[in-house]
């Protein structure tokens, strides 16, 4: 990076309306030129209406779409150089690999030797030079994502949307395709709004991630920002696998510790912007919870599960009613049993510390 | 006609004795039943090629030829063609030379009329039924149940006001008047079987199209329009069928010039009071199946996909 960055695309303001259910709520993001960008959330959350917004399908009530730098909002759907690939591929079904190929080529009246020249390259370049006269229908489902894929990237566009494209797949396939698609992204310099419910998609692939939440942006950021840094709690509970843990209780008086059912949760720092007694949360990741060492006093508890994952194990004790996951190198976890007593100390600098009210995390 | 089907295959020469998973015994059975269902067919084109006395003889005679001795001879006539040229042409008054009937002009007349109407319905209940399926009005199930309507009333019942309507506006007799009719009585049917097949197809596609750069038309034409052939190929055949066979506003609508063959059949073999000519009747029937079992064969392919269309869940 270090570079002036070109913003590629930029939404303002950007909120729709379906009759009383409202898709969009004030939406506004920029991504910039190059960049692979992530929509995250639940399905049903306005990750497709945001796309379809950018794609031109739906006009937006209020606020402002840019496409480098020129207002698109009110704007016909061609000439924006954006192509989308569809979740269910929206494959043309009446036509061949190579029809469909040729279709974006043939409306924007490129030469005939040259649409068979780019339709060549692009399946070429997706191994589906073979499967070329087949209709979409005989093809598997790989082969009808990579043809969905070629057909968004034969014109060339300057962004490429991506709607949840590797939720029809199966999870071998998806792997596989997560790597085409980053490989895709580098060799074209390509810049995607990748739009996902799946957390290892948007944190193995984005480079930026925008978390949603009923049609709005709770938090943009790298995915270690969205990890080290949550915002409030639904991010927190949507990044990183296994979930945050959670502890409820009171702000002590002094504002540096929370009291909970598992005793006092002393904090690395002291709260600014909190009451004393007021209801609030602790967040920690399982990564951050570890076994007493000799001699260190820790919270006592005892095991109640172990999920042995191959090189880690998520192993949750319980301590005062409260169950707390940890991850354990799968060296460390050997010979536990579950009912075994344990000690487990919590890294207060790693606390997550959030407002019981609104969620939202507490300076 | 997109497979690569034979002709043989096309009319039941299957590879493998065409028996498939059914076995012998079901095929059979479906063989059996399908001969039931199709011996009054088969019964007036036999009778087509008798001779007049036979035609209502009793025992019936039932073949045309007696399998080098296997059937007896009282169930066996001799095929004449003598009733096909009487369609045609044949003897009006007793002792006088033959006269031309007009039957090329009616076979010619129900052809066109029949045509004409059905392709005009096509053209214009898709476009409507493209319509009412992608940009729906206020009220849009209110209008199609309307237009359903139209189909609902038994023809006898509308019947008296269209004539007068006709009329009154010069319309009686002409064949502007009659396709302009069986138009609009296939539109409602048209409209109906075209929006369920337009309601079928994936809104995601027309989507892609219109990202590829694709002008609402192109969608139509490029897009929607080939995905619904099977049901264009239905919808044109059933609508056929039931305008061909139409008689009753062919009876009361047509002049002598635009006559139709179904009226013409009724008015060939009600008069002159001989009584009836079975085997004349039968002969004209036989030729009025022929263009209705072309078209029937030549869309079958597209037919079969069309009526079984989105029965199936993807």
């Amino acid at each position: 990076m270090g570079q002036v960055e070109n913003t590629a695309l930029s939404l303002a303001n950007v909120s729709k309306a379906y009759g009383r259910v409202r898709a969009l709520e004030n939406l506004s993001f920029n991504v910039a030129e190059g960049r692979f960008f992530v929509l995250f959330g639940p399905s049903s959350v306005g990750k497709t209406t945001t796309l379809r917004t950018i794609a031109g399908l739906v006009t937006p009530d209020r606020g402002r779409v840019e496409i480098f730098g020129k207002d698109w909002t009110n704007q016909p759907i061609a000439g924006r150089g954006v192509s989308m690939v569809f979740q269910s591929f929206a494959l043309y079904p009446h036509l061949t690999v190579y029809q469909n190929f040729a279709y974006p080529l043939v409306e924007e009246k490129v030469a005939k030797s040259e649409i068979d020249r780019r339709v060549r390259e692009t399946a070429a370049m997706l191994r589906l030079d073979k499967k070329i006269d087949r209709k979409p229908n005989t093809l598997s489902g790989g082969e009808q994502q990579r043809v969905a894929l070629g057909r968004s990237l034969i014109r060339r566009p300057k962004i490429l949307l991506l709607d949840e494209p590797l939720t029809n797949l199966d999870a071998k396939l998806r792997h596989d395709m997560r790597a085409e698609l980053k490989r895709l992204h580098r060799q074209f310099g390509l810049t995607i709004v990748y739009a996902t419910p799946d957390e290892l998609e948007a944190l193995s692939m984005g480079e930026e991630i925008a978390v949603m939440r009923d049609g709005a942006i709770v938090q943009i950021g790298s995915p270690d920002e969205l990890y080290e840094a949550p915002r409030d709690l639904y991010v927190a509970g949507k990044i990183g696998s296994p979930h945050m843990n959670i502890i409820q209780g009171r702000l002590a008086a002094d504002g540096a510790a929370l009291e909970t059912s598992i005793g006092a949760l002393p904090f690395a720092r002291r709260l600014q912007t909190a009451q004393a007694g007021e209801a609030a949360l602790v967040g920690i990741r399982p990564n951050d919870i570890r076994f007493a060492g000799g001699g260190e006093r820790g919270l006592s508890a005892s095991i109640a599960m172990l999920e042995p994952l191959g090189d880690v194990t998520v192993v949750s004790v319980e301590t005062g009613g409260q169950t707390l996951r940890m991850v354990l190198p799968e060296s460390a976890a050997a010979g536990l049993q579950p009912g075994q007593p344990a000690a487990v100390v919590l890294d207060p600098a790693k606390f997550h510390i959030f407002r019981a009210s609104s969620g939202q995390v507490i300076a | 006609m997109a497979s690569g089907v034979s002709f043989w295959e096309r009319i039941g020469f299957r590879s493998g004795g065409g028996v498939g998973d059914a076995g012998w015994g079901r095929t059979l059975g479906v063989a059996i039943v399908s001969l039931i269902y199709f011996l009054p067919v088969l019964f007036i084109i036999f009778t087509a090629f008798k001779p007049q006395e036979l035609a209502l003889s009793v025992p019936p005679t039932l073949s045309p030829t007696s399998f080098f001795g296997l059937i007896p001879d009282q169930f066996v006539f001799s095929p004449t063609l003598e009733n096909f040229g009487s369609v045609f042409s044949r003897v009006m008054t007793a002792g006088g030379a033959p006269e031309a009937t007009g039957f090329d002009r009616f076979f010619f007349n129900s052809i066109v009329i029949a045509t004409v109407s059905v392709l005009l319905a096509l053209v214009l209940g898709t476009l409507a039924s493209y319509g009412f399926s992608r940009y729906p009005l206020k009220g849009n199930d209110t209008y199609l149940f309307i237009i359903l309507t139209t189909r609902m009333l038994p023809a006898i019942v509308v019947v008296i006001p269209i004539i007068l309507m006709f009329r009154a506006v010069g319309l009686a007799g002409s064949y502007t008047g009659i396709i302009l009719l069986y138009t609009a009585f296939n539109l409602a049917f048209t409209i109906w079987m075209m929006k369920s097949f337009f309601d079928e197809l994936s809104t995601d596609v027309e989507d892609a199209a219109r990202i590829d750069g694709s002008s609402e038309t192109k969608v139509f034409l490029k897009i929607c329009l080939p995905q619904v052939v099977a049901g264009l190929a239905a919808t044109f055949v059933f609508g056929l069928i039931l305008t061909w066979n139409e008689f009753l506003f062919a009876l009361l609508l047509t002049g002598p010039d635009t006559r139709t063959v179904p009226v013409a059949m009724n008015q060939a073999v009600a008069s002159g009071g001989r009584g009836t000519d079975w085997t004349l009747l039968a002969a004209i029937e036989t030729l009025f199946l022929i263009p209705v079992f072309l078209v029937t064969f030549f869309l079958q392919d597209h037919l079969l996909r069309g009526v079984t269309f989105g029965t199936v869940k993807k």
